[in-house]
């Protein structure tokens, strides 16, 4: 017993010269002289930090390919040469937040590109807020990336706009005035899509009750026939399924071979080559919105674009690898402008960015930093992609 | 005093001596490596407790992480940034307008944790062996799909964005107060494991560990002493989540899949199951080779830059731990200030033989 209590004695005081020497060096803490100047150094460094391992490298890769292909086209500004300096997040946060601590502590980078994975740019956030350096997601589409973020934008549009484009498309072109909801609700990209798909089709129908049925499922399930039970006994005139490409290729299989053959539309994620590997002859008809075609250029910028990336890889641009290689334009074309390297000249020539025209369309960032685009309709027709339509945003 | 207690004295100094030093020389990417080492030595010497001394093949760990980051964020976010994340769904009644200081919030997170560990712990800890871990594995999931679904509590898969770091350490206000909180909870974690271990408590686990129907015998009661590990080590689990919560500002549930727990296993196994300042030594080592061998990806020495190239040579290290100490670094041993002297010694006292 004795021994217990000067034990704790003891730790007591341990704790007390603690919190004299923390108190002591607390205040006389010296400002040093941070960042050396970057505009007299001969290379201009761009960050890049996305998922090149684990569970998200194959989006990670394409995204990197789009930009290093930018980097060939583009290599210099100012008549300075720019530097790539690519960082692996390993598809985890904790590593996002440390590879991007790293670009912007040892490699002085002056704006970062990335990351695929809304929540591996949500980690970068606070960072890149902190130390005054913009950031440029290409495809992560999360409102929460640059809501309250002065530093970080995005080329891509947003979820709100995909649920709308979807909500009108279904609408006006299917005919729908009921609608069921399948989605992957571990996946933030899929909920935040079904809520807006969801508002904006109760609005345009005028029903409050238009949303008839509205299931959940995990990532990685296998089978899906509850969900889609659940949903035709709603006897809906749409299925709307945003999701993973695997899982949302199955939730379409599974529905022919159950005899569902209401029509099922979806979102950006299912312009995969896995989507009609797994779907085969079912997802045949499947209709989704996306960001990029490679059939039709958008813009004059999209034609280079797509015979350089045809020239390069040696196959079809996925829509992730234009919107990489339109970040980097973007943020080189902010550098020009600004005339400087300083990151905050350069973060605010980013948020001026008007009517800029990219290989995915022309960018427009809003106040938020999100970019107004027009988003591209898709549908799935002999095993293959085929564009529809061009959506532009209404204001 | 006792001799032990006079070097653990000079050891804490000793860390505290450098923190500061590191306080004052290091820049902000080396602090955050040094925050998450303190982060994974209370994951590991926590874990380290069921585990280790245990011996309750336990794998739930990544999902009391996750109770305590949500519980404490939860708690400080300021209702304004809440209404900001919760945009899609708003955040039920009483929990949308709290607002809590750093160390309520930190010690709530550890008692939910702890409160988890207990729920879960008490059907889980009547099997045993495999059985335990699959089942155990089976609750972390549980945990971390409840928060999936749950999205009116934690915002589901979208995720808490801007959570705050604690800007005061007790009192005294200061730029890295996070790192003090890190660290000194990292303190307190390892006293307190050292402690318990030593205590009639302690020599229980080990009997358990060593032989469940003996310890029986000799009048331990097996349940309410495992139990007793679960609910201790999941409390730090939640700890160290809501330190982790608050060093890297933003968490969604994906953070917390099992992969978590098995780094930290993977941290134990190689410290040493059974050895506290194993899982200290294994958990800081690991932490900075991560992101030592990261120059690895970006070319090294005429090699062309190779994403994943770091975690090849990672695997590598670690195989050549697991070979050459199979039981880990320490075995189940302790780092002492004897042994420390003896292994000073030795090469001395050969000398004098050889004379």
């Amino acid at each position: 017993m004795m021994f217990r209590k000067r034990n704790a004695l003891i730790l007591l005081v341990t704790f007390l010269i603690l919190s004299l020497i923390v108190a002591g060096c607390g205040g006389n803490k010296k400002e040093e002289p941070k960042k050396e100047d970057t505009e007299t150094s001969e290379v201009i460094k761009i960050g890049v930090f996305e998922p090149m391992t684990n569970a998200n490298a194959a989006g990670g890769a394409m995204e990197v390919e789009g930009i290093q292909l930018a980097n060939d086209l583009y290599p210099e500004v100012l008549g300075k040469k720019i530097k790539l300096v690519i960082a692996d997040n390993k598809s985890d946060k904790v590593e996002a937040a440390n590879a991007v601590t790293r670009l912007v502590e040892k490699e002085k980078v002056v704006a970062i590109i990335g990351s695929w994975g809304s929540s591996f740019s949500m980690a970068a956030g606070p960072i890149v807020k902190e130390n005054k350096i913009p950031a440029v997601a290409a495809s992560a589409t999360n409102p929460l990336v640059t809501k309250g973020n002065d530093y970080y934008f995005r080329v891509c549009f947003i979820d709100p706009f995909q649920g709308k484009v979807m909500a009108n498309y279904a609408f006006n072109q299917i005919g729908a005035k009921k609608a069921a909801i399948i989605k992957e609700v571990s996946n933030d990209y899929a909920v935040g899509l079904a809520k807006f798909f969801s508002d904006e089709f109760v609005k345009l129908t005028g029903d409050p009750k238009s949303i008839v049925a509205n299931v959940d499922y995990q990532t990685n399930d296998q089978e899906f026939s509850a969900q889609l039970q659940a949903a035709a006994q709603a006897n809906p005139d749409v299925i709307f399924a945003p999701g993973n490409f695997t899982e949302s290729a199955l939730i379409i299989k599974q529905a022919r071979e159950q005899g569902i053959d209401i029509p099922i539309i979806g979102g950006d994620t299912w312009e995969a080559p896995e989507f009609l590997q797994i779907g085969g002859e079912a997802v045949e008809g499947a209709v989704f919105s996306t960001f990029f075609t490679s059939e039709v250029p958008i813009t004059k910028e999209s034609e280079k674009f797509l015979a350089e990336y045809r020239k390069k890889y040696n196959e079809e641009p996925s829509s992730v690898a234009a919107l990489g290689y339109d970040a980097y334009l973007v943020i080189r074309a902010a550098i020009e402008k600004a005339g400087s390297t300083d990151p905050v000249k350069i973060r605010d020539e980013i948020a001026k960015t008007k009517d800029f025209v990219g290989a995915a369309g022309i960018i427009t960032l809003d106040e938020n930093g999100d970019a107004v685009k027009s988003a591209v309709i898709k549908k799935v027709e002999n095993g293959k992609f085929v564009y529809q339509a061009t959506v532009e945003p209404s204001k | 005093m006792s001799k032990k207690v006079i070097t653990s004295l000079i050891l804490i100094l000793i860390t505290i001596t450098l923190l500061i030093i590191a306080q004052n020389n290091l820049d902000s990417f080396s602090l955050r490596i040094l925050n998450l080492c303190g982060i994974y030595v209370i994951f590991a010497v926590s874990m380290n407790l069921i585990n280790g001394f245990t011996g309750q093949l336990a794998l739930g760990h990544a999902g009391f992480i996750a109770v305590g980051a949500y519980s404490y964020s939860l708690l400080v976010m300021d209702p304004q940034l809440k209404e900001m994340n919760f945009f899609l769904k708003p955040l039920i009644a009483p929990l949308n307008t709290v607002h809590w200081p750093f160390l309520p919030a930190l010690i709530l997170a550890g008692l939910m944790a702890a409160l988890a560990g207990f729920l879960v712990g008490a059907p889980a800890l009547r099997l045993r062996g495999d059985y335990l871990a699959i089942a155990t594995l089976g609750f972390g999931e549980i945990i971390r799909i409840i928060f999936t679904n749950t999205q009116s509590i934690t915002n589901g898969s979208l995720g808490l964005k801007g959570i705050p770091a604690p800007d005061k350490f007790l009192f005294f206000s200061m730029k890295n107060s996070l790192m003090w909180w890190v660290w000194i909870a990292a303190i307190i974690t390892v006293i307190f494991h050292f402690l318990l271990i030593d205590s009639s408590y302690g020599r229980a686990f080990k009997a358990i560990r060593e032989d469940e129907k003996a310890a029986q015998a000799m009048g331990i009661a097996l349940f309410k002493h495992k139990v007793m590990a679960m609910v201790i080590s999941s409390f730090f689990a939640g700890i160290g989540g809501a330190l982790l919560a608050s060093l890297i500002g933003t968490i969604d549930p994906l953070m917390f899949r099992f992969l978590l727990t098995f780094n930290i296993l993977l941290i134990v196994v190689v410290g040493g199951m059974g050895s506290i300042s194993g899982s200290i030594i294994s958990a800081i080592s690991i932490t900075i080779l991560m992101e030592v061998l990261r120059a690895l990806d970006q070319g090294f020495m005429g090699l062309p830059a190779l994403p994943g190239l770091r975690m090849v040579v990672f695997a590598l290290l670690l195989m050549s731990v697991v070979l050459f100490y199979p039981k880990g670094l320490m075995g189940n041993e302790e780092l002492s200030w004897n042994k420390l002297m003896n292994l000073l010694k030795k090469p001395l006292l050969l000398k004098e033989v050889k004379k």
